[in-house]
């Protein structure tokens, strides 16, 4: 038996309502059901499933887990037996002939330490080694490989951070990555490995706030971190958390468009792993939406698609897995959902954004549509409210 | 207690010969033949490669190179014919600009000393034997990738 424990209890909580099945998002574009899947397992069939290669299949989108009565989390169902799949030498189909994830299993190696250079940091950014707050960058140097633009939500993000701190931003020459893929890819051993470094690189650095602007890091380091090591409990926090704070507390605000320049339609894709993926009370959906509320009263317009907040679309492709036509068509459709509201799509997962400017290459109907990082939009939006008229502020 | 034990046992294998394990993608139509030249003519190299032979330098995945770190090869040579002569025209042309993107990946692994791109045309038996040498020869210096 490979689904044992927990996940057993959850499938045994299942009682076939298939409302996982009707929601799946890779049911629309291939036979997918994961109440079947689920069954069959019950009754046995469990070897059969892991032989046939299925699971590898499944997005983790975990639209499923938002729909369920009973809160079966396919989704880590699936993980665990993944990682059986992959000691079985069933071997998924990685995008990219797995390059990103190589590079990851690579880092894992506990005698790798990587050298990361700094010639990126914005100039009049003070950076540090050891200090209070910590921006965690992730993979995007390792995307510059063959994206591009992948870089500027990292310098972006710490621009901002740079602006509104007044403190040196810590960033770590050893980071590793955050091991992301590699969980969702059941590849465990590895991962704990990753975050062993990571963890002991945070402790040195005498951080006691880690802020992302990467969604999966986020909700890697926010939630399987600790979840798998006690001691990790240093605070973690996603840019749109920071700056929904920043405003609250009256730190910022953002600066007026200038009239003449045209007016910018947004929208704003929920990422899977800043949303499904993160327990309702983060709230994470009102908070990123005040921001924009925010941007609206300086003349941004923002419009909502179809389908928004947790019933969001996936983009296609998670942790470098399930790159196909089909996946493609799932991006298209959420592109032109895009596209019907606004012209600029806002998301805050360097991944959806890499993949989405993917499908712009080759797909000239969406190619009019401009994918846009959170930080790469408020950048320049941005500005700090100066410490003395906070205080006025907050006296009135 | 567990460190000296750890440390102990890398006495052990530093005491035993290091013999690195080098991967060498060589292509059919140049780096092949130069690398048969040097068999033929008896230049002495060190037996510390393996030769995988691939149609054209361009072939060679940069996927292929981290799957060999990952696998723990102490290093990879991938070789070609010299700009100009590809047998395809320019496989060796993309080849050049891709490992030199995949060079900016290694070095932030420090990975770096341990890749290295050479073009050698079939007459070149002699620099194919003397690259392996000194190349073997910096793996040695550099040690095994997985020392632990
Ligand atoms: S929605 Fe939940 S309870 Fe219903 S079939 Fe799916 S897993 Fe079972
Ligand atoms: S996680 Fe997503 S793709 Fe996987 S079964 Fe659930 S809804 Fe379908
Ligand atoms: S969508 Fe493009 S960038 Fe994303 S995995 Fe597929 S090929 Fe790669
Ligand atoms: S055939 Fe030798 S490099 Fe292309």
């Amino acid at each position: 038996m490979i689904i044992k424990g927990k996940l057993r209890e959850y499938l045994n909580n299942c009682y076939q309502c298939a409302m996982c099945s009707g929601i799946c998002q890779m049911g629309r574009i291939q036979k997918y059901t994961p109440s079947r899947i689920i069954q069959l397992i019950i009754e046995g069939f469990e070897d059969r499933i892991v032989e046939s290669g299925m699971l590898w299949d499944c997005l983790t989108c975990n639209s499923c887990l938002e729909k369920c009565p009973y809160e079966v989390n396919f989704a880590e169902i699936v993980r665990d037996a993944r990682n059986k799949m992959l000691d079985a030498g069933i071997m998924p189909k990685i995008a990219h002939k797995g390059f990103y994830t190589l590079l990851s299993e690579i880092m894992s190696k506990e005698n790798i330490t990587p050298e990361k250079t700094f010639e990126w940091v914005p100039s009049g950014c003070e950076v540090s080694e050891k200090g209070n707050i910590l921006y965690f960058v992730g993979c995007a140097p390792l995307f510059s490989y063959e994206f591009d633009e992948s870089m500027n939500n990292a310098v972006d993000t710490l621009k901002i951070l740079c602006k509104i701190e007044n403190e040196p931003i810590v960033l770590l020459k050893d980071e590793k990555c955050c091991g992301h893929d590699l969980l969702w890819q059941g590849k465990i051993e590895a991962f704990k490995k990753l975050a062993i470094h990571n963890i002991k690189s945070f402790e040195r650095s005498g951080a006691s706030l880690i802020i992302t602007s990467c969604a999966e890091g986020y909700r890697t380091l926010k939630i399987d971190y600790p979840s798998m090591f006690e001691n990790f409990n240093v605070k973690v926090k996603h840019l749109v958390e920071y700056l929904y704070e920043k405003l609250k507390e009256n730190k910022i605000k953002f600066k007026k468009e200038k009239k003449n320049t045209k007016i910018l339609k947004l929208t704003y894709h929920d990422p899977c792993r800043l949303s499904r993926f993160l327990p309702k009370s983060f709230n994470i959906y009102e908070k990123i939406r005040y921001i924009f509320k925010e941007l609206e009263k300086v003349g941004y317009v923002y419009n909502e698609m179809v389908h928004n907040k947790s019933n969001s679309l996936c983009c296609g492709v998670s942790c470098w897995l399930n790159c196909s036509d089909k996946a493609k068509a799932l991006r298209y459709h959420r592109m032109l959902e895009a596209k019907d509201v606004a012209d600029n799509l806002v998301t805050t997962c360097p991944k959806c954004e890499i993949h989405f400017r993917c499908l712009q290459n080759d797909t000239e109907t969406v190619q009019d549509i401009n994918v846009i990082d959170l930080s790469n939009l408020l950048e320049n939006v941005i500005e700090v409210i100066p410490s003395q008229q906070n205080k006025e502020v907050s006296k009135k | 207690m567990k460190i000296v034990e750890k440390s102990d046992k890398k006495q052990v294998k530093k005491d035993r010969e290091f013999k690195p394990n080098i991967v060498c993608f060589c292509c059919n139509w140049c780096s092949y033949a130069g690398a048969d030249l040097a068999g033929v003519s008896r230049f002495q190299y060190p037996a510390s490669i393996r030769i995988i032979r691939v149609m054209c330098s361009g072939r060679v995945e940069p996927a292929f190179i981290l799957k060999s770190f990952k696998d723990n090869v102490d290093g990879v040579l991938v070789t070609g014919c010299h700009i100009g002569d590809c047998h395809y025209i320019s496989g060796n042309e993309f080849t050049k600009d891709r490992f030199e993107r995949l060079m900016k990946i290694l070095k932030y692994l420090g990975l770096k000393d341990r890749f290295r791109l050479e073009w050698i045309s079939a007459s070149e038996g002699k620099k194919f034997a003397e690259l392996v040498t000194t190349f073997t020869n910096q793996i040695k210096k550099l040690g095994p990738l997985n020392n632990i």
